[in-house]
């Protein structure tokens, strides 16, 4: 089964190690990420200003692309899925049939409401099925405590995503769960990490990251992951800076979703890009014996 | 006076139209405050910003800083009992403001630390947010 595939900007570069291990994956799991010929950046953040249509033509470029392989788009970068859909949602809310026609007249490109914008966590759940994935793990995670932090962008808005409860989410829980971790639940699952505040106010970045850090930590998990770079950021980059200003706090690694379930699926060495973390997660799994060294 | 309060009528119109949202549903609960994550930081917080709104302080909170620390994280808005979105409500007051030609951020103050460590992801939502 071959889906178009929208990567976004930063899963070429300081995300490598969310892309590269979902396209592996998938393989293993019988399914092909066909990368989009062409597309551009999704603009990051979704503008809701009503007259912005600047910021709606990056984001529609791309579905058209897009539409020309297919009636459905896969990413998983947690900001592209969020801008995809909601701008695909712009474009036929009811109302919206002159901006509609403005929008797909300046791109030149046909364009129809069937189209769908899904999440590679959609795809794994609804599409291969967690049994056949348990059915192809290499090296079950068994004895990891894992906290699932799925942030803004994945949950909200509910009603138009329709990802998952926003107040309670359990789709990378039971990811996790089927590859033979222990999922860790804790109150701050959706919390904000602070996101692009980061630019305008770094402090108050750092306390949002801080209090899911220190709830994650009072849980009991030993490792964390998410599907979204800002976050990866956020939460791994910035615990320098609050350890610095934090005397006794517990440094604790981040991961991408990806990189879990290409470990248990048997993915070794570059590929899982261990790397490229700030907080240092190779400790945690040659302690756990799921990697050499 | 009178002329003062047309003029902020207009203003209120055109942020509700910006938005999509309706400023005076809101009956100031302040479930979106509660659950808001950068709340602490914040002046005014949501529930504050949107009764200073109705209250006809356009100005007041155009001028202020708590709408430049919204992250469009949404939790106001999936949370709201009256169908009132404050992210929406910031996004349109920050456009306003950017439309005026004033930055938030001046994109060559960003320390280099940052530049060089963040994700480009930050930096295009920052710009589209702080940026006009």
């Amino acid at each position: 089964m071959k889906y178009p595939y929208y990567p976004g900007c930063t899963l070429y570069t300081k995300a490598k190690n969310l892309d590269q291990c979902a396209r592996r994956s998938a393989e293993i799991l019988g399914f092909e990420l066909q990368e989009l010929e062409t597309w551009n950046c999704c603009g990051a953040i979704y503008s809701t200003v009503t007259d912005d249509l600047a910021a709606q033509v990056g984001p529609i470029r791309n579905l058209v692309q897009a539409k020309k392989m297919g009636d459905s788009l896969v990413t998983l970068c947690a900001a592209c899925y969020n801008v995809l859909l909601r701008s695909h949602n712009f474009l036929f809310a009811p109302g919206n049939e002159k901006t509609r026609k403005r929008l797909l007249d300046f791109l030149e490109e046909p364009y129809d409401e069937n189209m769908r914008v899904r999440h590679y966590l959609e795809v794994l759940k609804h599409d291969i099925g967690w049994d056949n994935i348990k059915n192809k793990i290499k090296k079950n995670l068994n004895g990891l405590k894992v906290a699932s932090y799925y942030g803004c962008l994945l949950l909200r808005p509910a009603g138009e995503l329709k990802f998952d409860d926003p107040e309670n989410p359990r789709m990378m829980d039971d990811l996790m769960a089927n590859l033979g971790a222990e999922p860790i639940d804790f109150p701050f699952k959706g919390e904000c990490c602070g996101g692009y505040v980061l630019i305008n106010d770094q402090d108050v970045a750092l306390k949002c990251s801080k209090t899911i850090l220190d709830s994650i930590n009072a849980s009991g998990a030993e490792c964390v992951i998410t599907s979204c770079p800002l976050c990866q950021y956020n939460i791994d980059n910035q615990q320098k800076l609050i350890g610095e200003r934090n005397p006794g706090f517990k440094k604790i690694p981040i991961f991408y979703f990806t990189q879990l379930l290409g470990l248990a699926l048997g993915l070794e060495g570059e590929i899982l890009a261990l790397d490229n973390h700030c907080v240092d997660p190779k400790p945690l799994l040659s302690q756990k014996g799921l990697i050499n060294g | 006076m009178l002329e003062e309060r047309n003029q902020s009528n207009e203003i209120i119109n055109l942020i509700e139209e910006l938005s999509g949202q309706k400023i005076f549903n809101c009956f100031q609960c302040g479930a979106c405050t509660a659950g808001c994550p950068v709340a602490f930081a914040m002046d005014p917080v949501p529930s504050q910003a949107i009764r200073m709104l109705q209250l006809g302080m356009v100005q007041e909170v155009l001028d202020s800083s708590g709408i430049w620390l919204c992250a469009a994280c949404n939790v106001c808005g999936t949370r709201c009992p009256r169908g009132v979105d404050y992210a929406k409500i910031s996004d349109a007051l920050r456009a306003l403001v950017l439309r005026s030609k004033k930055n938030r951020v001046e994109p060559d103050k960003i320390s280099k630390a940052l530049i060089y460590d963040a994700p480009q992801q930050a930096f295009i939502a920052g710009f589209r947010k702080f940026v006009g």
